[in-house]
């Protein structure tokens, strides 16, 4: 995945043929952190936890719902995502790089979860928890490579 | 399609931030994120920056403060900003929770 110089602020990426039939396979995974795992509060000591607990979790889920769309939006979109000779081209806004970090990132914590959020890699793994892996390990390729593009820009 | 309220100004009446609850704006939450083995430094510093506008250098203290000591408090805000602050933390799925400072 290379970044592409190109007047303007939008960002052009060049995939080659692995990454751009990875790119729109991972994607199609989000979301994957489950609905209400995140807390808002450790310990609880704040006002009314529950019902603002609740609120988080809408919220959370809303933006969830939302960023689902515009990944099935970009994934149609021949002038954003497009196949190419030699892989596939990938245009992004700014704003759009932010939000597939975000996405890239749920199925990359996700995936994490689904492996039971272990502190290392264990030896030996079965068939569902390498996919799992794989998984977690190519959302996380394509976020370095967007976050490289970013700093590039910087 | 539901329009906008306006809020009614009576003559003589000043309306100030300190009419609100005062629990509601006493900047006493902090909001801390804490470390875990799979989100990526460079990410973690990155979502910083977005999040609260730093300059990289205070991102990359913050991000090396939760690498080692296990979490790093980012900001002691009010409720509502608090709040705020977490929900844009959690967008990104880092792990983060507000916390009262007592």
């Amino acid at each position: 995945m290379k970044l592409v110089p190109t007047p303007g602020a939008r960002l052009l990426f060049h995939l080659d043929r692995q990454e751009a039939f990875l790119l729109p396979q991972i994607l199609q995974l989000y979301p994957r952190i489950p609905p209400a795992h995140q807390a808002l509060s450790r310990t609880g000591r704040i006002p009314h936890p529950e019902a603002n607990q609740q609120l988080l979790n809408e919220a959370l889920a809303e933006q969830r719902a939302e960023n689902r769309q515009q990944v099935l939006a970009l994934l149609a979109d021949r002038q954003r995502f497009a196949p190419t000779k030699t892989g596939g081209r990938l245009s992004l806004a700014p704003a759009e790089v932010e939000w597939l970090l975000q996405v890239l990132n749920d199925i990359r914590i996700g995936s994490w979860i689904q492996l039971n959020e272990p502190e290392a890699m264990p030896p030996k793994l079965d068939d569902v928890s390498v996919r799992d892996l794989l998984f977690m390990e190519i959302a996380g390729f394509f976020e370095l490579q967007l976050l490289a593009a970013l700093h590039k820009e910087e | 399609m539901a329009g906008i309220a306006t809020p009614e100004i009576q003559p003589g009446l000043v309306q100030t931030t300190e009419d609100r609850p005062k629990s509601s704006l006493d900047p006493g939450y902090l909001v801390i994120c804490w470390n875990d083995p799979v989100n990526y430094v460079d990410y973690v510093t990155h979502v910083f920056q977005k999040v609260f506008g730093w300059a990289r250098a205070k991102a990359e203290f913050h991000m090396r403060q939760v690498h080692e000591q296990g979490k790093s408090v980012l900001a002691r805000e009010s409720l509502e900003k608090a709040e705020h602050y977490v929900h844009q933390l959690q967008k990104y799925s880092l792990h983060a929770t507000m916390e009262r400072d007592e």
